[in-house]
């Protein structure tokens, strides 16, 4: 139920109560909430966990009842809402939307983003419904709906993209031509025009009827926004244009129908100005709507990857249903070439499926039955069928989708700055406007008018301007070029780019604060096991003393240890099997604890084990001691072969690197960040492994419980620090990190820590998303700098500074045209994010 | 919900308009106290610009501190 208010002027709220046990509570939380000034009634529900509250708006307001209920030991929950918000076209818009969500009671927090029209919602369940909230924005002048998901959103997507592009379209098709017309109206008299330009076009009454549909069909939009927000105390751009095209059009028509009133007569009529200044604006919003869901590609990407339909059986028949109707345990078929709909388990065929787009695996991965399939892949040779495990939301495309939207709906630190100014920017314009206004009018005119002014880059003559109209104008001009659009977009656009970059390549920013804090990193903690090593040990040396051949004693050794159950034991059968040797069967097989293994081979005693077992059987190993202790020092485990009480020779085993780990930490050393190693293991392994990636600072022998502190040590250094590891074991760890990166979590992302998740187990992601971050971070700044500056240059020259010395001022339309170009160009500067390749690129999607 | 909007703007309108007057006001005292000699369509359009940007002003930051009493 929502916040309502009845007649006598008392609003009733309901909210949720969460850990109430027994009558007690009841009366607790019911005491406590009556205490609350303003507070008439209480009831508390056990059974349903609701509190129904009846109170005056003047006295205690919700954050206050669920303040009080919280320090009693009771949760009240909170809901997330996301809903996309529409017609929304500057940051101001953005501070709107937020302002006027949050004033809601019952709303905790509004995160909304303009380029992907997201509004995030948190408000107290019960407190308020969905409804209220998407009411509350439509009230002030945009359209809210609940954001959709897969491809029925990105049809909607479509749809609403489309139907603003074609009234932008219409817009124009009114505004330009006619604008085209009565400008050349206007300069009728001048340069070549009156030898070609029939006289009637030059009639004021004709400028004027053309001058009038443009001004309010096209320029309607902006007055209808401007009233529905400026009567609930908000304000955005759309005021500004409002102003803007309603002072030139109501100037040009006096000037037009009553030319005597004094405000300049028929000299000064400006129709081009209210045409042009319409023309320009429309133009803009044309622009942004074609560019704007460009920097959402990666979504639309990854949506377009779902399969749209799915083959199941049901009652032994072969039905086709739409893929969003499969459920946990059907049975789905696929053949060749076919998208697999949802994630599952093979259970019949066999086939090779391209996971490229998921995991990154460029070669196709084989399925047999017991296989696990991931929805979105694609069956590339035979067919096979599957049971259906995870549908809907829960599948890996899914999770990895609403990953990446939920991103794009963050604001990274570096937006306050923007939101902020923008914010405070329409109230700061038109003060600004009205200073213009009021130096020009009672000082500037007298001090500086010259009757040769004109506008810049128009032959148009100011002559018979007065006082009022040329104050007028530089006002107008003022609060057009002011618009605070470009600010709007410079940061969000660059987040949705960079998050959308990282999708492309496998790398899940979880907001836009990890995009930022990742560029700032100097410092990368790796832990050893699973992130630069495999994890599992394997056989990296054989080393056969005279008469003995190196694959002889490799399957000796694998022999001994087939039936072993250790670890090691099982690496060197691995070992041996990919060497293609034959492993048979051993007899008499005996671990002997601490020491190895003994066994019997055609009667022939194989020994495997350390020092202690060769000497216990009177073993000389005096010509393998060097190798022995070369491989130790290496940080391998050794183990001696003897066949018939003669030493045969050496298998050493170790953990061994990841394929790219090298290569990941020289370029993070080249680009300036420091790389740490991390891990439990002792420091001759330790460094032997460090020593091998060029790490020069290895923290040893650290407990799981301990790394987190080794990090916190790290970062009081200054360092900003990344945390590379395992998202489970790692976790505390990875909280405490500047950033967390969550390596190799395969398709299962939601159950991850970490501010950044790598989908593949491949180290390089981490010098990729580096760089993404890096890049985004540097797009950023370029686009705050650009809008900052343009406002900063603009604001100066449309308020009359040049004026004193040039006798020129900007015209209303060139300010909208510079507006209108600012945006644009900051976009354009966006999209070349798309372009960005990281250095150890491995594109997925 | 509704009663406290209406209650809201209620309470706005004779604040955010009665400082637009109050600015134009001072607008025209200031056409004649400048020694100046504006015609009579100056001083009107400047009032009547004056009171616009004036109303643009004071109404966002007056009805927000407004509904915020309101609302509690």
């Amino acid at each position: 139920m929502d916040a309502a208010v009845d007649g006598q002027g008392l609003a009733t709220v309901t909210l949720t109560v969460q850990g109430m046990s027994c009558a007690a509570c009841v009366a607790r939380v019911e005491k406590t909430l009556k205490q609350l000034s303003g507070v008439t009634g209480v009831h508390v529900n056990l059974l349903t966990g609701k509190a129904v509250v009846e109170y005056h708006p003047g006295g205690a307001g919700i954050a206050e009842m669920v303040n009080a209920v919280r320090d009693l030991g009771y949760e009240v929950p909170e809901e997330e809402l996301l809903l996309t918000v529409r017609g929304m076209s500057c940051a101001a818009c953005v501070a709107r939307v937020e302002r006027a969500v949050r004033a809601l009671p019952g709303v905790t927090d509004a995160v909304v983003n303009l380029p992907a029209e997201s509004a995030k919602i948190r408000y107290y369940a019960g407190a308020i419904d969905k409804a209220r909230i998407k009411s509350e924005i439509d009230a002030v002048g945009y359209e809210a709906s609940e954001r959709l998901t897969g491809s029925e959103a990105l049809d909607r997507e479509k749809e609403a993209r489309l139907k603003e592009l074609r009234y932008q379209q219409r817009n124009m098709w009114i505004a330009w031509p006619l604008a085209i017309l009565v400008m050349v109206g206007m300069f009728r008299d001048t340069w070549i025009f009156p030898y070609f330009v029939p006289k009637f076009l030059g009639n004021v009454y004709v400028l004027w009827a053309m001058t009038t549909p443009v001004a309010l069909i096209p320029g309607w939009q902006f007055f209808k926004h401007s009233w529905n927000g400026l009567k609930r105390g908000a304000t955005d751009m759309n005021l500004l244009y409002a102003t803007g095209i309603g002072a030139a059009y109501t100037i040009a028509t006096i000037n037009t129908l009553w030319p005597d009133a004094g405000f300049g007569g028929r000299g000064a009529t400006f129709f081009e100005s209210a045409a042009l200044l319409t023309a320009f604006i429309v133009l803009g919003r044309y622009m942004e709507a074609l560019t704007r869901g460009r920097t959402s590609e990666a979504i639309r990407k990854l949506i377009s990857l779902q399969a749209r339909t799915a083959h199941v059986i049901r009652e032994g028949q072969e039905l086709e249903i739409a893929a969003d109707e499969v459920r946990i345990g059907d049975i789905v078929v696929v053949r060749p070439g076919e998208s697999i709909p949802v994630d599952g388990e093979v259970t019949v065929g066999y086939s090779a499926v391209d996971e490229a787009m998921i995991t990154g695996e460029s070669i196709p991965v084989e399925k047999r039955p017991g296989a696990q399939v991931i929805g979105a892949t694609i069956n590339k040779t035979g067919s096979f069928r599957f049971k259906a495990t995870r549908v809907g939301g829960e599948t890996a495309l899914a999770q990895i989708i609403k990953m990446v939207e939920d991103a794009q709906a963050t604001k990274a630190p570096i937006q306050k700055l923007a939101d902020f100014v923008a914010g405070h920017f329409i109230a700061g314009v038109h003060a600004l406007a009205l200073t213009v206004f009021l130096f020009w009018f009672f000082v500037g005119y007298d001090a500086f008018f010259t009757p040769g002014s004109h506008f810049i880059l128009s032959p148009y003559s100011l002559s018979q301007v007065g006082v009022f109209g040329f104050a007028l104008l530089l006002s107008v001009t003022t609060l057009v070029i002011s618009c605070p659009c470009a600010l709007g977009l410079a940061t969000p656009s660059a987040v949705m780019a960079g998050t959308g970059k990282g999708a492309e390549h496998g790398i899940l920013f979880k907001g836009a604060d990890s995009v930022e804090s990742s560029s700032r990193l100097n410092a990368v903690v790796f832990d050893k096991t699973g992130t630069l090593t495999r994890g599992e040990p394997s056989v990296t040396d054989v080393y056969p003393l005279p008469g003995f051949e190196g694959n002889e004693v490799l399957r000796l050794a694998a022999m001994a240890e087939k039936p072993s159950e250790h670890p090691l034991g099982e690496a060197i059968v691995h070992g041996a099997e990919a060497q293609g040797l034959t492993i048979e069967d051993v007899k008499d097989f005996e671990a002997i604890t601490g020491h190895g293994v003994r066994a019997v081979y055609q009667d022939k005693v194989i020994l495997l084990g350390n020092r202690r077992l060769m000497q216990q059987n009177n073993i000389s190993i005096e010509n393998l001691t060097p190798e022995l202790e070369k491989f130790e020092a290496e940080g391998k485990t050794a183990m001696l072969v003897a066949l018939d009480n003669q030493a045969a020779g050496i298998i050493a085993v170790a953990d061994t690197l990841k394929e790219n780990a090298g290569i990941a930490v020289e370029r993070l050393q080249k680009m300036g960040v420091q790389v740490v190693m991390i891990t439990g293991d002792n420091r001759r392994t330790a460094n032997a492994i460090a020593g091998q990636l060029g790490i020069k600072t290895v923290l040893a022998e650290v407990l799981p419980q301990e790394k987190a502190t080794e990090i916190k040590k790290l970062q009081d250094q200054g360092l900003k620090v990344a945390m590379v590891g395992d998202g489970i074991n790692d976790a505390p760890a990875l909280a405490q990190a500047d950033v967390g990166i969550a390596i190799g979590s395969g398709t299962d992302v939601a159950k991850e820590t970490g501010d950044i998740i790598l989908i593949k187990d491949d180290v390089r992601d981490v010098v990729n998303a580096i760089e993404i971050g890096r890049a985004t971070m540097g797009k950023i700044r370029q686009n705050l700098v650009w809008a900052f500056a343009y406002n900063t240059l603009g604001i100066p020259l449309a308020a009359g500074i040049l004026y004193p010395f040039t006798g020129l001022i900007v015209s209303p339309e060139l300010a909208a045209f510079f507006m209108a170009m600012s945006s644009v160009s900051l976009t354009l500067n966006t999209l070349l994010l798309k372009r960005f390749k990281p250095s150890l690129g491995t594109r997925v999607a | 919900m509704s009663i406290l909007e209406d209650r809201t703007a209620r309470r706005s309108i004779p604040i955010y308009t009665g400082v637009s007057v109050t600015m134009s006001l001072l607008f025209l005292a200031a056409t004649f106290l400048t020694g100046k000699s504006y015609t009579a369509v100056s001083r009107v359009g400047g009032m009547i610009w004056v009171f616009i940007l004036s109303m643009i002003i004071s109404m966002p930051i007056v009805i927000p501190k407004i509904r915020k009493k309101v609302l509690g």
